[in-house]
């Protein structure tokens, strides 16, 4: 943070100095950006914060199931999860998303056309964004399920059993509520980056809050103000998500014995101190 | 001694089934291999309704994996295991076992309680929900009766008013008689101790003991892995020894306190003893 500061006053001092010359920043388009903005950028704001969201839930769900699959005793589960997760993580996301959308439909094989969503018209290109970054999320999120649920003691799901319980009941009801402690810090790094990687649908126009300022700076020619705004506008999305995340996490320490240290406060979080080593740790095992 | 008089553990539950045959466990031949480690070679042993049996051993003698065997934590790779007539885990198919359906080992389990050396209690639940748990999602009983009878166990075992706390704040020996109780929950007609106090510091031990012993005393079947001689002479009808994968001894405590046979047991016992 001290850094990015730094780089900003350098840069501010930078083109004062630079006043005899032809460059001249009108702060007028930044400021208007971040305090008034306009309807196309709260659209903007609006569509990035849903198509994350939106995303994200299809990552997880699809990731917890592709999780569960990779750990399934049944084989051809196994090799779709392994497949699934080898194809969406070995292949850059740019690639996917184009591919989703110009190429299927170049191809015919699926046209993307508007939907129909309780009144709302859903882009087909806004579709095929959702669907590359939910699909792609999944196979990362798989893994960190997976290290979620091997995270639990093996004994909890043997309680479980000797109770009478069946493989899915245990898991339902017992491990993966316990794996969901140890997997919200990671998810809550995977939206913050998901609020972030939104800004690629640039590629495929969907009107997200990366591309309409790319468009402002493009219309007005003044790409430092105009970017500068976008940053700011996505470090206050990013921002919220880190209270909420917080929040969370204080929610789901309850029962723990690390409950008093439910990893780190706001300040940590904005301000990068890092845990020391054991400090944040989730405790997950079932005795001690 | 924290622990209240339990009075009747067994009427907190409204009694358990009585089979209707008088031998509980009838288990022959049981071989269990890990890998190519032979760690249960031809193990049998018969267990009648309200007998207590205490199985003994030093560790790697496979005593705890045979009662894992019973309730099929562990398969196994031969002989057979019947509880309550049923057989555990398998189905014969022309002579050969074949692992039964998850959903028919699920139903065979609920008739065969464990309690484990360290407890599994589940930590995002409290102490009641730990006990009321399989009741409602298992055997489908109704909330408030699932809660009534899973306060009455809390009583018995004098946890009530822990009934809201959840494990972590409970001590070892207050987890282990929540852990007996989630298990009677289940109404078994066995009950498993696998090493109940060895996870315990010493001074919890007696109030976790004092709860098995009244369990003997209400007429549980029950076979316990434990190294608590004091606690065989008092409860056991019969002691078993084990020892790399094989029962070497077997009979009355008295018979181990006075008489050992076999000098496995007898070095076992002047090491434990």
């Amino acid at each position: 943070m001290p850094v990015g500061i730094a780089v900003i006053a350098v840069l501010v001092a930078g083109c004062s100095s630079n006043a005899s010359s032809t460059v001249h920043l009108n702060w007028n388009y930044f400021f208007d950006s971040v305090f008034h903005p306009d309807s196309q950028i709260q659209n903007g704001l609006w569509l990035t914060v849903s198509i994350a969201i939106t995303s994200q839930l299809i990552g997880v769900t699809l990731g917890t199931f592709a999780a569960l699959a990779k750990m399934a005793k049944f084989r051809p589960f196994r090799i779709i999860a392994n497949v699934y997760i080898w194809l969406f993580r070995g292949t850059p996301l740019v690639v996917q998303i184009v591919l989703f959308y110009f190429g299927l439909s170049v191809a015919h094989i699926y046209g993307w056309p508007t939907i129909n969503f309780f009144g709302i018209h859903i882009d087909g290109a806004i579709q095929a964004g959702v669907f590359a970054l939910g699909v792609n999320e999944g196979a990362y999120f798989a893994e960190i399920v997976r290290a979620g649920i091997l995270a639990i003691d093996p004994g909890q799901m043997e309680a479980a059993k000797s109770l009478g319980m069946t493989y899915g009941q245990g898991m339902r009801r017992i491990v993966l509520p316990q794996a969901a402690r140890v997997i919200v810090p990671p998810l809550g790094n995977e939206f913050n980056n998901m609020l972030k990687t939104t800004s690629l649908l640039v590629l495929i126009s969907v009107p997200e809050l990366y591309t309409v300022f790319n468009r402002k700076q493009g219309n007005y020619f003044a790409p430092f103000e105009f970017y500068l705004a976008a940053a700011v506008w996505f470090l206050l999305l990013t921002t919220i998500w880190s209270v909420i995340q917080a929040w969370i996490e204080r929610k789901l320490a309850k029962g723990t014995a690390g409950s008093a240290n439910a990893g780190p406060g706001l300040m940590d979080r904005l301000f990068g101190r890092t845990p020391a080593v054991g400090e944040d740790v989730p405790v997950i095992s079932g005795g001690r | 001694m924290t622990l209240q008089k339990p009075g009747d553990l067994l009427g907190a539950i409204g009694g358990v089934p009585m089979p209707p045959n008088e031998v509980v466990v009838e288990a022959a031949g049981v071989e269990k291999w890990f890998g190519r480690l032979h760690v249960l070679k031809g193990v049998s042993m018969t267990v009648k309704r309200q007998e207590v049996v205490v199985v003994i051993g030093a560790s790697g003698s496979g005593k705890t994996t045979f009662i894992r065997c019973m309730n099929h934590l562990e398969k196994i790779q031969g002989g057979r295991i019947f509880v309550n007539g049923h057989l555990i885990g398998y189905r014969e198919v022309g002579g050969k076992l074949v692992e039964d359906r998850e959903k028919n080992i699920a139903k065979q389990r609920q008739e065969i309680g464990m309690v484990f050396q360290r407890f599994n209690l589940f930590p995002h639940m409290t102490a009641l929900q730990n006990i009321t748990e399989a009741p409602l999602l298992v055997r489908k009983t109704p909330q408030a009766e699932a809660v009534e009878m899973g306060r009455a166990l809390l009583a018995r075992v004098g946890l009530s008013s822990k009934e809201n706390v959840y494990p972590n704040q409970l001590s070892g020996g207050q987890q282990q008689r929540v852990a007996i109780a989630r298990a009677l929950a289940m109404k078994p007609a066995l009950m498993l101790f696998d090493e109940p106090t060895s996870a315990l510091d010493p001074e919890m031990i007696g109030e976790v003991l004092e709860v098995i012993k009244e369990l003997a005393r209400e007429g549980m079947t029950m076979i316990v892995v434990s190294h608590e001689m004091g606690f065989a002479r008092e409860v056991a009808d019969r002691v078993v020894m084990m020892d790399d994968g094989q029962i070497i001894e077997e009979g009355t405590p008295e018979h181990f306190f006075t008489s050992p046979t076999h000098e496995r047991t007898k070095s076992f016992l002047s090491k434990i003893l």
